[in-house]
């Protein structure tokens, strides 16, 4: 019989595989990037890598030694003390104190200050308290501190905000109505990032982390990225890291452009050429995690994408690698073997900078 | 020009998207004798490949909506003759209550949609009676739960335990959906499937209900 | 999780020179092997010593840039950044705005 080992679903079961099923998920994950994303494939030699790691004896692994990467956090403010019953574990405690732990306890690279809701709108009306918050953490941390959020566009919808839904208008065929909501509402997110970043920085915020951009679709991806290059303008030495939503995005708008190139369907090695542009210090590539494949699988597919997105890029690539990303499993516990292999691999054969 | 071909032109209009182009290929279709029946098939396996080609980022949701657009256009032309007018199977989906995640719950929806189904997008933050009274209301074949947060998934649980009460279970599918929810989920809470992304949304109500 | 990705791939911050090289790739975009170099020769180390808690301890402290345990008298916060600031040669925002609150 052949010799089996302890991997995961995308969704944290444990699963056992022989070498054999390794490889043949290791092979469709990575041809999956190919097929989708017109990545090159990735050499025998890296397939071999990735099933090596999968196979390694111990519950958890690590990068060689001389490989270690600084790893960038987002939400660390509130996960010690937020209680949503999701990310935090509702421990009582104030944003000062998990941000300090995770830089004093837990040897995080960089930390953000964020807020309970983690959306750039409703920063506005509590904008004040923010400002305060980051003087006091600066005051008190070492790390390099952001202010953290989501461009989260859809808030700018209706029932939640002024525009009408472009879902409901797209469904109800007004295209063009559609069209110029979606670019009503990229033209608010802009102005609130920057008027928020403004504040912030005017506190002493070494910069911005926008997380998750895109999620709304290209259209989200167009605002943030506009407001990326009017801070870039107005702070030249600004930290401003964009994390990406998804390894494509998604096109809502489909026509909407920034610098020239045609924002919706572009995969990580091409959004990396628009954070640039954008003028970016960072970038986090996204590959989401399919729930009903295999580690080996989803493993494959996120190296085979970060690994183009790492060569394309002229900046410093810190995957995104949290929960349900990168091959990590959508799990709010995600296993510590899984997240370990995940975190070699992507350092290892994709050739991250950073997590 | 053979079925073949006839059948592939119909399927190439679609990918095109051009409500103008759809309708030419349906007329050269019926022109040439094609039933009815078979012009639906081809002009349906086009819409699986814009479907398709969304996913992989070559087309954009406007570019469904039109392509489903000029499907409609097309079909509502045909003479259906004994087969009738075929009625379509009825889907209701929504985002659970507490849960304020709108835009993949729309792009489900639209795909749906798109691809024949009649759907009733009950929108985000919906309250759990509400999903009863659009099923009882629209007579619904399917109803779509979609869940963006771990705390709110359980409400996709909620609504099937709610159909049971009101003895509804047994005339309806359920399809859950969103980042959290997983097919292992779906099979511990009872509902028939789970979709991972749009297109397979589209996929598993298909095989559930046609 | 975090803590799971730090003990796999990280620098580990404070424990050795994780956030002197985060520092240089958020200022100057540097990639993780010229941000190391760079600041591996700011700080008189070598490469490899950057990970390494033994090697970045004494470093840490003769510089006065913050280390992990609570060292009576040693620079904290605002003040360890500033030492940062020279030794890594690079401005920090923060350090500007305080300096800018101090009346002559």
């Amino acid at each position: 019989m052949a010799t089996e080992y302890i991997l995961r679903m995308g969704d944290g079961k444990r699963v056992s595989m022989t070498k054999e099923q390794i490889k043949e998920d290791t092979l469709a994950g990575a041809g999956n990037a190919v097929d989708y994303g017109l990545v090159p494939e990735l050499s025998a030699d890296e397939i071999d890598k990735l099933i090596e790691i999968c196979t390694m004896p111990g519950k958890s692994v690590s990068v060689e030694y001389g490989m270690e990467i600084p790893v960038s956090h987002d939400i660390g403010t509130i996960r010690l003390d937020g209680d949503q019953g999701n990310s935090g574990v509702g421990i009582p405690s104030s944003r000062l104190v998990g941000m300090m732990m995770h830089e004093r306890a837990f040897g995080a690279d960089t930390m953000e200050l964020g807020h309970i809701d983690y959306s750039f709108k409703p920063v506005k009306p509590i904008v004040s308290n923010e400002c305060q918050m980051m003087e006091v953490a600066q005051q008190n941390m070492i790390v390099p501190l952001f202010y953290g959020a989501m461009p989260n566009m859809g808030l700018y919808y209706t029932p939640d905000g002024p525009f009408e839904n472009p879902g409901d208008l797209l469904k109800a065929f007004k295209l063009e109505e559609a069209f110029a909501s979606m670019e009503h509402s990229a033209e608010h997110l802009t102005r609130d990032i920057v008027w928020i970043m403004q504040k912030l920085m005017a506190s002493g915020a070494d910069g911005v982390n926008l997380d998750t951009t895109g999620a709304a679709g290209d259209a989200d991806a167009y605002g943030t990225l506009t407001a990326v290059k009017a801070l870039r303008e107005e702070f030249p030495e600004m930290y401003i890291e964009v994390g990406s939503a998804g390894e494509s995005w998604i096109g809502m708008h489909g026509m909407l452009e920034f610098e020239g190139t045609v924002l919706a369907g572009l995969w990580p090695h091409q959004q990396v050429k628009l954070v640039e542009k954008a003028g970016a210090s960072i970038f986090g590539p996204a590959v989401n995690t399919n729930t009903s494949r295999t580690f080996p699988w989803n493993l494959a597919r996120s190296v085979a994408f970060t690994k183009e997105c790492c060569k394309a890029s002229t900046i410093p690539i810190h995957a995104d690698m949290g929960m349900g990303v990168g091959g990590i499993p959508m799990l709010e516990t995600p296993p510590i073997d899984a997240v370990t292999r995940a975190s070699k691999a992507i350092v290892e054969i994709a050739g991250a900078d950073g997590i | 020009m053979d079925k073949q071909a006839i059948l592939k032109e119909l399927s190439d209009a679609m990918v095109s998207c051009k409500a103008d182009v759809i309708m030419a290929a349906t007329k050269k279709a019926v022109d040439a004798g094609m039933p009815s029946v078979e012009i639906i098939d081809g002009l349906a396996d086009g819409m699986t490949e814009v479907g398709d080609q969304f996913e992989r980022g070559k087309v954009f949701l406007p570019h469904v909506m039109m392509a489903a657009n000029g499907m409609q256009a097309a079909v509502d032309t045909l003479d259906m003759g004994a087969a009738g007018a075929t009625v379509k199977k009825v889907i209701i989906n929504g985002t659970v209550e507490g849960d304020v995640h709108d835009i993949g719950k729309s792009i489900v929806s639209t795909m749906l949609q798109s691809a024949g189904f009649e759907v009733h997008d009950l929108g985000r933050d919906v309250p759990n009676a509400k999903f009863i009274e659009a099923i009882k209301e629209y007579n619904a074949d399917m109803v779509g739960l979609s869940a963006l947060m771990t705390t709110t998934l359980n409400g996709q649980k909620e609504i099937i335990e709610l159909l049971k009460a009101n003895g509804m279970r047994d005339n309806i599918k359920v399809m859950v959906g969103g980042a959290p929810a997983t097919t292992a989920w779906a099979e511990k809470i009872g509902a028939d499937c789970y979709a991972e992304n749009a297109s397979e949304a589209v996929e598993r109500a298909k095989a559930l209900l046609l | 999780m975090p803590i799971a990705h730090i003990m796999a791939s990280g620098m580990t911050g404070l424990r050795a020179g994780g956030d002197l090289v985060a520092r240089m790739q958020l200022s100057k975009s540097m990639k993780i092997k010229e941000a190391k170099e760079y600041v591996a020769k700011k700080v008189g180390v070598d490469v490899f010593d950057l990970a390494d808690e033994y090697a970045m301890r004494d470093v840490r402290e003769d510089l006065g840039i913050g280390v992990i345990t609570s060292v009576p008298g040693a620079p904290k916060g605002i003040a360890a950044k500033m030492n940062i600031e020279k030794v890594l040669d690079t401005k920090i925002n923060c350090c500007d705005y305080f300096r800018n609150q101090i009346k002559q």
